[in-house]
């Protein structure tokens, strides 16, 4: 039988069929590795066991009765139905081992910058991270959407965590659609049509109320960003940004995060919505301010960023936020310009803190993201006394 | 997909046969925005539905919205694979499966 100590939990893995044969042997074995390794809590890998009887399981409640915490983890499809049906899954924490799948010959269907999308038949895909402790990631992405669904959210079924090869995946819905960037290209004549679909669905995720701990805060973000921001500016500008950001009220609404026509997609007439791994709560100042960035603000020392990102001109991104800012602000233009200083305020913050992490001044391109972003504020700041209405 | 309505005084039911996925979910949301009013039990039988995509899913929430204010709202008859789908979205949470 084999034993791993680590950070305290002892993990014992269960191998084979047991049964009333091999039964005793087996709790006396793992009985004498309980007491010879001193642990804080116990967990049984069943990655290889094939069947286990009900000797085998009255050996699990003996142990449980001695280890309260006990978990169970690796429990394969024929296993995890044994231990459903006998209760077993009510009573202990119990971890299915995960589905292996294969991409071979799968037809790609996307790179991003975490991973690639396989379809792997007529109704799903599968993103496939690049990193092999993604784990984490994948599962926290996997629970965000999760939430996102049931909350409401127009977007596609998040399946189960799979593994593929030596890393991990994602399972989800496959989605006939084609992105609002795309569908811009291809009809810039109906431009303010999609812009209005856009909106539409950004405000449906801003008037989502999320119970509280169920998504992170965009907060402590915004105060890292501050943080940054009173290093660089004179003193005067530091404090009255950090007291505006200060003030800005933490709604329990949800933010995309990462609201962009590239992750906006269009299913016969549905609007849907992809990628959940930058989902939060805060005020909508905050996603206006990454759309201002992702729009607009990356094109500002070159406007090709952008364009090789959304796949489309400068000239069309700059617009697309200008219209989705006065269609938000529901046409009064005042109320969009005051949003608009505001988002871009919010942009410069996020922009210069990301400078000064990658590369700070040392690096001529991002010295180059410092000195705008700083020229920036210091025309705003002074004007602007609110970054919320 | 087919749907075979049947109504008893304020009590209807929906078999659906087939896939309930995004060319056919409109289809359903029509039927149940002409049928809902004045229901105070919803049954959706799924006895002959084969497959449920996003699309469904998000009209079986909105009719569970409905039905809420109004009455009850049960799904009957869902193979495995569906089961699936309900466990993995969470919507097993908050839905009444028979």
């Amino acid at each position: 039988m084999e034993a791993i100590l680590e950070h305290g939990a002892l993990t014992v893995a269960l191998t084979g069929h047991i049964d009333s044969s091999n039964a005793p042997a087996a709790e006396a074995e793992l009985m004498a590795i309980r007491d010879r390794e001193p642990h804080e809590a116990m967990v049984l890998d069943l990655k290889d066991l094939t069947y286990i009887s009900s000797a085998g399981l009255r050996i699990v409640l003996r142990l449980r009765k001695l280890e309260p915490e006990l978990k169970l983890v690796n429990a394969s499809a024929e296993v995890y139905e044994i231990l459903d049906m006998t209760g077993f899954t009510e009573m202990m924490p119990v971890e299915k081992a995960y589905r292996t799948i294969s991409i071979e010959g799968c037809e790609v269907i996307g790179r991003g910058a975490n991973g690639t999308v396989y379809r792997i038949d007529q109704d799903t895909v599968v993103k496939v991270y690049r990193s092999q402790d993604c784990l984490p990631d994948v599962q926290r992405e996997r629970e965000l959407a999760r939430k996102a669904f049931v909350l409401g959210i127009p977007t596609a079924i998040p399946y189960d965590v799979v593994r593929v090869g030596d890393s991990f995946g994602s399972v989800f819905e496959l989605l006939n659609s084609r992105s609002f960037s795309k569908l811009i290209a291809a009809n810039p004549q109906d431009m303010d049509h999609y812009v209005g679909l856009y909106v539409d669905l950004m405000q449906k995720i801003h008037a989502t109320h999320v119970k509280e701990g169920d998504l992170p805060s965009i907060r402590s973000f915004a105060d890292s960003c501050v943080l940054y921001a009173k290093k660089e500016l004179p003193e005067a500008l530091g404090a009255k940004v950090e007291a505006m950001v200060n003030a800005i009220p933490d709604t329990d609404t949800m933010l995309h995060g990462d609201f962009h026509t590239n992750n906006i997609v269009m299913q016969n007439d549905e609007v849907l919505i992809l990628d959940m791994d930058t989902l939060c709560v805060g005020h909508p100042i905050f996603e206006l301010g990454s759309m201002y960035m992702a729009f607009v603000g990356f094109g500002e020392l070159d406007p090709t960023v952008p364009e090789a990102f959304l796949k489309l001109p400068y000239a069309v991104t700059t617009s697309i936020w200008e219209k989705t800012l006065l269609r938000y602000a529901s046409g009064d233009e005042a109320l969009a310009a005051r949003t608009g200083d505001r988002a871009r305020i919010i942009c410069y913050l996020r922009l210069l803190r990301r400078s000064l992490r990658r590369g700070g001044r040392d690096n001529p391109e991002s010295r180059a993201w410092i000195e705008l972003c700083l020229t920036r504020l210091t025309e705003l700041l002074p004007r602007v006394d609110a970054l919320y209405e | 997909m087919t749907i075979t309505k049947e109504a008893a005084g304020t009590a209807l039911t929906l078999s659906l046969q087939g896939r309930l996925d995004t060319n056919t979910a409109p289809q359903l949301e029509a039927a149940l925005k002409d049928a809902l009013s004045g229901v105070t039990a919803l049954t959706l039988d799924f006895e002959g539905l084969e497959y449920i995509s996003s699309a469904g899913l998000r009209v079986l929430l909105s009719a569970q919205k409905v039905m809420k204010k109004q009455g009850t709202m049960v799904i009957r008859h869902v193979n495995p694979t569906i089961m699936e789908v309900f466990e993995v979205t969470g919507f097993s949470d908050f839905l009444t499966i028979e």
